[in-house]
């Protein structure tokens, strides 16, 4: 119903995003049999966790290009406008529909005319469509109705997919976490993108993406962390002064999750439009409160030394420093201890007066 | 043995008395003790397990925990039969890459594995082990990345300690041939056969514990129940408990849990502040009893950033015997902080146990970052000061 929106964080296609990263080096990032499960947000965003089969190469889901796009503001910048997930998740829906895969979506907070309008005809077609709005406890008892309430039907969902590549949409994981225990909900997410990867017969078959949208106004920190740790892309939706972001945050198994922001729009037509950079009015300045941190500051000595403390510093002789060729020598192992050589280097103050080299001496 | 060595180079007239008498057995060189049965070395009653050292401080059996770094900061190794618990880094990279090295180094060694995890299977996990480093490249390694690290300064000649300059510099490396902590190598997997060579039980929980019960509170989840049967089994099987007398060569159990608390095994002790917040720690008590009474070693990984309740972190510290902490930069804004632009992250050490002791055996360096270089992992002191930076040499 619209409720929750807030900050957002959605996120695009993985998969592309993978196979530009990887160049299909057959590293195998997303090759894992769990659950790569992503995303997560904030009100009204979109949560996509995807569950891949293994070594899948990355081919991308949605052609969406990878682009870095500039992190410059460093300070919290979200704006009050609530940003929606409900067209975003959409717009993925479509694309994953033109794009041959199956796509089953389990609606829970919206009715299905409400979230199949927009959707043109032959994409509604090919939209599986499981409805959990109109009667969740199966009160009509019409028989059409999933057994097993929530929990029975994302485990029915699975078993209905055909092998191929597949993506589940959620509608929302706030309302299957506000109904179902946390641990509960995380085990049959694991448990699906499982029972399709034995399914799926070979290892190009299973593909199994799942989308999910979570109102993170509507959870404490413990619910979202659990699925945010199951999830393999995170998405965060936020934007400024009208633009939509995406805050993208991408887990491999053994690297360093990239961290991205897109800027994006959803067309009337559910179609994505990617923009390069944030919209130039509202570039964020600097911020001001974070200097470079400099670590000899609060130091109680002196690290640092001034132009003339270093003239005097170079220019000072050393006790024992020798001649180049002496050091040389001494170190140069000599030729062993039978011969024994006196090195004598006079000093300053010394007086040497070759004809009488005892004159010195008070004899 | 000892005896006959010191009286053999006085005189052999008494060596040949001993040879002598030995056939009648009526000589007073006589050694009491049990004999085991035809063998010669029955001087030798220490147990010598593969894989594993005495500790030099008390004598505690010790295993690598397959970081060489990480095995000086505990003082030498872990112990067996204590469970050293990890607390995960936020995107569990660190975390994992540890794990995995403790299973590796069981499979160098010849240990018995026992692989449980809620969210991968246990064959995929084993297949993902990074490779030994052998000894013949090890050198190389080190020496190419010593060069790298000490270009800069080689260059600049050095005033006043310059004989220094004539000393061999620091091997920072592993020694060659260490038969306690192996290195390894992140990039490339385990062979094989080695692999296949290993003896290995794993347990994944979704599929062992199949039934969703609704269980009282204050007691153990499911898959805790079934975890702990498991690991009970295995031991008392396989005889790691002493149970199977006929067993001639003792071996130790590695046992490795994976992400133990999420919600995947079952638990809510990640997702809310009230669960059922007593099962881990009765887990973890159970554990406890299970692996002092038997050759074994654990090393648990788990979220403790996910925990809500604090209490629980602490009493699941006191529960463990070595406790250890990562945290990675990644994300934080110390990723941008010029102290730590070496580093990948922070090691906490947070507890380590005294067993049969009376002190605790820390180290000193305090401040510890790791960094993950291409192949090795390397754990560091580093101050604030930036004056004093100790490289802890991995070989011991």
């Amino acid at each position: 119903m619209g409720a929750g929106r807030g900050k957002p964080r959605a996120l695009p296609t993985r998969p592309q995003y993978r196979a530009s990263a990887e160049g299909g080096s057959g590293a195998d990032p997303g090759g894992e049999a769990g659950p790569a499960w992503s995303g997560v947000g904030g009100a009204g965003d979109v949560s996509r966790p995807r569950v891949s089969g293994r070594r899948t190469g990355a081919c991308g889901l949605l052609p969406l290009p990878p682009t870095t796009a500039p992190n410059g503001s460093s300070g919290p910048s979200r704006d009050s406008v609530e940003w929606e997930g409900r067209s975003l998740l959409k717009a993925l829906i479509k694309k994953a529909a033109l794009g041959g895969e199956q796509v089953h979506i389990l609606g829970c907070e919206v009715s299905e005319e409400e979230f199949r309008a927009g959707f043109d005809s032959s994409i509604n077609s090919r939209l599986v469509y499981y409805d959990l709005f109109r009667d969740p406890l199966n009160w009509a008892q019409t028989g059409e109705a999933l057994p097993g309430g929530p929990l029975g039907a994302l485990q029915a969902m699975c078993k209905r997919t055909d092998p191929g590549p597949v993506t589940v949409a959620l509608d929302s994981l706030s309302w299957l976490l506000l109904r179902l225990p946390c641990a509960a909900l995380c085990q049959a997410l694991c448990a699906m993108s499982r029972q399709h990867a034995c399914r799926g017969g070979g290892p190009a078959a299973e593909q199994l993406c799942v989308l999910g949208l979570l109102h993170r106004e509507l959870h404490g920190p413990g619910p979202t962390g659990a699925l945010s740790s199951l999830a393999q892309t995170e998405v965060t939706l936020g934007g400024t002064a009208g633009q939509a972001s995406a805050h993208i945050l991408c887990r491999r198994p053994r690297q360093r999750p990239p961290l991205e922001t897109l800027w994006f729009s959803v067309l009337p037509d559910l179609s994505l439009d990617l923009q390069g950079g944030p919209p130039l009015e509202s570039q964020p300045h600097p911020d001001p409160h974070t200097p470079q941190v400099e670590p000899a500051s609060h130091l109680t000595f002196n690290l640092h030394l001034s132009k003339r403390e270093r003239e005097a510093k170079d220019s000072l002789t050393l006790p024992f420093q020798f001649s180049s060729e002496k050091q040389q020598a001494l170190l140069r192992p000599g030729p062993g201890p039978a011969t024994s050589r006196i090195f004598y280097e006079p000093d300053a103050f010394d007086d040497l007066d070759p004809e009488d080299p005892d004159g010195d001496l008070d004899v | 043995m000892a005896a006959a060595a010191t009286c053999g180079t006085g005189a052999g007239s008494t060596g040949s008395m001993v040879a002598a008498g030995g056939k009648n057995n009526v000589t007073s060189f006589q050694r009491r003790g049990p004999r085991a049965s035809g063998s010669d070395s029955s001087y030798s009653r220490l147990v010598s397990i593969a894989g594993t050292r005495p500790s030099v401080r008390n004598g505690q059996l010790l295993v690598s925990t397959g970081l060489p770094a990480l095995d000086q900061l505990l003082g030498g190794g872990l112990a067996v039969g204590t469970v050293l618990l990890i607390e995960e880094d936020k995107y569990n990279i660190y975390s994992s890459l540890l794990f995995k090295y403790f299973l590796a180094e069981g499979i160098i060694n010849g240990h018995t594995l026992l692989v449980a995890s809620a969210k991968e299977d246990p064959a995929d996990i084993l297949q993902e082990l990074p490779a030994p480093l052998l000894d013949d490249n090890v050198k190389k390694d080190f020496d190419e990345d010593a060069c790298n690290h000490k270009t800069a300064e080689s260059n600049i000649k050095m005033k006043i300690a310059w004989r220094y300059q004539l000393l061999p510099k620091m091997e920072a490396g592993p020694v060659s041939s260490s038969r306690f902590g192996h290195y390894y190598d992140a990039s490339k997997k385990m062979p094989q056969e080695l692999i296949e060579a290993s003896k290995w039980h794993g347990f994944f929980s979704p599929e062992k514990s199949s039934s969703t019960l609704n269980i009282e509170p204050c007691s153990l989840t499911h898959g805790y129940i079934k975890l702990l049967q498991f690991i009970q089994n295995i031991i008392y099987e396989e005889g790691f408990d002493g149970s199977n007398p006929q067993k001639k060569q003792k071996n130790i159990l590695r046992i490795g849990i994976q992400n133990l608390g999420s919600p995947l095994w079952g638990d809510d002790i990640c997702c809310t502040e009230n669960g059922n917040s007593h099962s881990l720690t009765k887990f973890l008590y159970v554990l406890r009893g299970l692996l002092r009474t038997s050759l074994s070693a654990c090393m648990i990984t788990m979220p403790t950033h996910l925990i809500q309740n604090k209490a629980i972190i602490s009493r699941v510290t006191n529960l463990s015997d070595t406790v250890v902490g990562l945290e990675s930069f990644i994300g934080s804004e110390r990723e941008t902080n010029p102290l730590y632009k070496d580093y990948h992250g922070l090691i906490h050490i947070r507890q380590i146990p005294r067993l049969n002791n009376l002190i605790y055996d820390v180290s000193d360096v305090k401040d510890l970052a790791f960094k993950l270089k291409k192949k090795l992992f390397t754990i560091e002191g580093h101050s604030r000061e930036q004056c004093i930076l100790v490289a802890l040499t991995p070989a011991q």
